[in-house]
């Protein structure tokens, strides 16, 4: 297949899913939420007002209506006002999506950049204690979870020694404009230590371990003897030869990590209370504010599909042994 | 020997398993937790529910800041104190005293009994009497305790010295009782209410009559000059607990309800003084400079600064029942059954308490009984969807695979946290339903890595020889296929228990667990919202640390695993 059809087939094909999981969406929020407008009722409206937002939202119409309703507001981005911040929901979603991903995506490059040499090292003193230490260390905050992590940091660097902000993006008050203008600050980078860390540490084991699996597999073959034979020093063997031989799985790795990273670490975010779009989405649908969880999720699905294609066209110019089936 | 070749089978692989340390100990500590899980019951010492209570006698001092703990006085309950020239006692529950000379350090007295004793009395010679249940009077000459036979069976309450010889005891039955130390009568005196309200406190005026008070703002007031007992109003209809008049005359009564009724002087009259708190006060004291001091249940502790009641900063759980001002020196003594909160480990709570005074080791042990079933019960679900759609999709190929591997690309655009928060808020929290979430999405690795391994399997030759002996494709797919994709099936059956005790743990951390159920997720949930785990320590440390290390023992595991499934890796290690 040329690579042009293999492109449309992987975009419908991204397409196909996000209608599926939109679809099953609408029905799972129907199903456990028959009258969304039910938690407005603490909030003083009457039933006359209650009816009109039944309304706005189609929700008195025949279900495949409300169904046919949902998907065109949704290819539209049209996606109602949140019931609790009184604010249109797409907004809201992107700017914690904007939160999410650059808490995740930080998280995930350090972890790489430490994993890939420290496992390609690993493999290198293989049997020796630093290796057990390394694999241990490695699956230990794999198995650990990261809530609790994050609170033990929390403990130790905040209020024990209280060197590192716990909570949020930035100290408040502050005033930005714009979301960069936010980011781009000392103040927020020495609030993202902690998470990225915790996150991090997370991440950490699998390029590890993965690294130094492969390692050990490219050090039977032929060309590493070759190049010993050559008598190269053992450092060049290690990082220009079998390193780059060994990279592909980590960047098989890597890009499912990244595909997946819109959905975020919603435990991470309620621990440092960082306005991520995961804490958006059990705070919406605890206070039922159910246009900003649809949306929440709805879109963070789209983004995990975006980048699971984006990451998927990315591989296949990178490997070309991959066919374009 | 022969053994039968299933067994066979089965030793290779575990050999390997054997070989490998770490795979060892991780075998060891998930037995050691699975045993865990299953004698919960008996391994815990505590009901992991219950709300534990201890009784202690607490003494708190006044210090700079505020009331300070010092050390216990034993492991039962003070209810009263009396001190006079540098000589103090105090009484307790089941027969406790103990005393001391000046400021040095208390000595148990050996009291000839064992029921609760209420009040003490030291008087001006040197001799003490002591009162309590069970009618039980105890008299102390020169170092002996003599007990004083009492008429009828009665609860003491209070007792006061009359005179060198003489005392006056009141008990919760209205009883007046005036006794003669030197002859060791009793004399019983008509109270002029006579309904059988209970009188808790007496004290002496300044003029030489008693002052007792009891329930429903009674006041009694006894002259012993001519043996009359007369109603008196203080001003309040509120139980009234304790009474206590200074030397020069100024008196203070307090009792349930924040009740505090002050007297300047003997000569003024009792005023009612608002409270800043409304709870019970069990014990009161006032000076001539205008001090004063009021105590009372859960560390309640006011004092008077000339113009106000202040709440002082005190421990917050133990119950108080007595004051004791020697000099500059004030105690406050307690203390009955109070909820122990937040204690850190000690032998009785060996992980400590949390902040319902619950015993926290009993429900880390609990806590391994959820994760464990959440952890295998959802992983065989996840683990028999994968590899059954992985089988089907890899054998069939064509339509089926299309139709099941579409439905696996798009379960990867579904993020897993999410989805399963969504799924447990939108079907209330049950354990169905936690399973449900862990595993609904989790089979998509397994099936995908199925398949693939099926794929090459089915152009195998003894598959090609099945298929030409007649085998129907049920017996290839079961019989020939599924036993050699059983270690890669073994290998994510154990990561995927690691995947979902992370997973339980994290629904129930978010309060989305299974309801009523102990789990180490919930119980850090619970220190988290209580906002004790800023301190309480013990609470954080044990949970997390057991998770980690199940699902570090089952990772363990799944790696030497990994050798059995993967012949490769064998050859390297």
């Amino acid at each position: 297949m040329s690579r042009q059809g293999y492109l449309i087939k992987r975009i419908l094909q991204a397409i196909f899913s996000l209608w599926i999981i939109a679809t099953i969406l609408f029905f799972l929020f129907r199903m456990g939420l028959p009258d969304p407008t039910a938690a407005l009722v603490t909030e003083g409206l009457n039933a006359e007002q209650r009816a009109a937002i039944r309304a706005q939202f189609g929700l008195e119409e025949p279900l495949w209506r409300q169904y046919v309703l949902f998907l065109t507001n949704a290819v539209q981005g049209e996606f109602g006002t949140s019931f609790s911040y009184r604010a249109p929901v797409a907004d809201i979603v992107w700017e914690r999506l904007a939160n999410t991903m650059v808490l995740m995506l930080a998280a995930i490059v350090l972890a790489y950049a430490i994993g890939v040499p420290l496992g390609a090292w690993l493999s290198w003193r293989r049997g020796s204690r630093a290796d057990t230490a390394g694999i241990f260390f490695g699956l230990m905050f794999r198995s650990a979870p990261m809530f609790w992590t994050g609170m033990i940091a929390i403990l130790i660097f905040g209020v024990g020694l209280s060197i590192l902000p716990t909570s949020g993006m930035r100290t408040l008050p502050y005033d930005a404009d714009g979301w960069w203008d936010k980011i781009l600050t000392l103040d927020f980078l020495w609030h993202a230590v902690l998470p990225v860390l915790i996150v991090a540490l997370y991440y950490l084991g699998s390029p590890l371990l993965i690294m130094r699996n492969t390692m050990l597999e490219v050090y039977g073959e032929d060309f590493i003897e070759m190049a010993r034979a050559k008598g190269l020093p053992e450092r060049d063997i290690l990082y220009k030869h079998a390193a780059r031989n060994a990279l592909l799985p980590v960047v098989t790795q890597l890009a499912v990590t990244i595909g997946l990273a819109a959905g975020g670490q919603v435990v991470v975010e309620v621990v440092f209370s960082w306005p991520g779009l995961g804490r958006e989405i059990l705070n919406a649908v605890r206070t039922s504010d159910f246009p900003l969880a649809q949306a929440s999720f709805l879109i963070m699905a789209a983004f995990v599909i975006t980048l699971n294609l984006l990451v998927d066209i990315l591989y296949t110019t990178l490997d070309p042994r991959v066919s374009f089936r | 020997m022969t053994l039968p070749p299933v067994f066979r089978a089965a030793i290779g692989p575990l050999r390997i398993m054997m070989q490998d340390r770490l795979a060892v100990i991780g075998l060891c500590v998930l037995s050691g937790i699975i045993a865990m899980a299953l004698f919960a019951p008996l391994l815990s010492t505590h009901d992991p529910r219950h709300i534990n209570e201890i009784e202690d006698g607490s003494v708190l001092q006044r210090g700079a800041e505020g009331w300070e703990l010092r050390e216990s006085l034993g492991p039962l309950a003070l209810n009263d104190a009396d001190h006079h020239e540098g000589e103090s006692i105090i009484v307790g529950r089941g027969g406790m005293g103990w005393a001391r000379e000046g400021v040095g350090d208390w000595v148990a007295l050996e009291l000839p009994t064992d029921v609760d004793l209420h009040a003490v009395a030291l008087s001006p010679e040197g001799r003490a009497l002591v009162v309590g249940d069970d009618s039980m009077i105890l008299l102390r000459e020169g170092a002996t305790w003599t007990q004083v036979p009492a008429p009828e069976v009665v609860r003491l309450r209070g007792v006061v010295w009359l005179d060198a010889a003489s005392a006056l005891m009141v008990g919760t039955g209205e009883e007046i009782w005036r006794l003669d130390t030197a002859t060791g009568a009793i004399t019983e005196i008509d109270s002029p209410v006579g309904r059988g309200f209970p009188l808790q406190s007496v004290a002496l005026d300044v003029d030489g009559t008693a002052l007792i008070v009891g329930e429903r703002g009674l006041a009694v007031r006894y002259d012993p000059e001519d043996g009359s007992a007369t109603l008196e109003r203080l001003g309040s209809s509120r139980d009234l607990n304790h009474i206590h008049i200074s030397e020069g005359g100024a008196a203070l009564v307090v009792g349930e309800r924040g009740t505090l009724l002050r007297r300047e002087s003997a000569a003024s009259g009792w005023s009612a003084d608002p409270a800043p708190d409304t709870r019970a006060m069990r014990a009161g004291w006032i000076g001539d400079d205008g001090q004063a001091i009021a105590a009372g249940r859960n560390g309640l502790i006011m004092e008077w600064d000339g113009a106000a009641w202040q709440l002082v900063p005190t421990e917050s759980e133990r119950h108080l029942r007595a004051l004791l001002v020697v000099g500059g020196e004030m105690l406050a003594l307690g203390s009955d059954r109070f909820v122990s909160r937040l204690l850190p480990p000690s032998r009785e709570h060996w992980f400590g308490t949390d902040h319902l005074g619950r015993d926290l080791f009993s429900q880390n042990v609990h806590g391994s009984q959820i994760a464990l079933l959440v952890g295998f019960l959802g992983a065989t679900l996840v683990v028999l969807i994968g590899t059954n759609v992985g089988l089907i999709a890899g054998y069939y190929r064509g339509r089926t695979e299309t139709v099941l591997m579409r439905t696996v690309d798009v379960m990867y655009g579904i993020p897993f946290e999410p989805f399963a928060l969504i799924l447990v808020l939108l079907f209330q929290p049950s354990l169905t339903i936690v399973i449900l979430a862990v595993s609904l999405l989790t089979w998509r690795t397994v099936a995908r890595l199925i398949r693939s391994q099926v794929l090459s399997l089915r152009e195998r030759p003894f598959v090609k020889a099945a298929r030409v002996a007649g085998a129907s494709d049920l017996r290839i797919m079961y019989l020939h296929i599924f036993p050699n994709v059983l270690p890669l099936v073994f290998l994510e059956l154990a990561i995927i228990v690691g995947v979902s005790i992370i997973a339980e743990a994290t629904l129930s951390f978010l309060g989305l667990g299974p309801p009523q159920a102990i789990s180490w997720g919930g119980i850090l949930h619970d220190a988290r919202l209580s906002g004790a785990w800023r301190t309480a320590w013990w609470w954080n440390l044990p949970p997390g640390i057991l998770i980690m290390t199940t699902v570090l023992s089952v990772f363990f595991i799944s790696r030497s695993l990994e050798v059995v499934a993967n012949p490769r890796l064998r050859a390297r290690q």
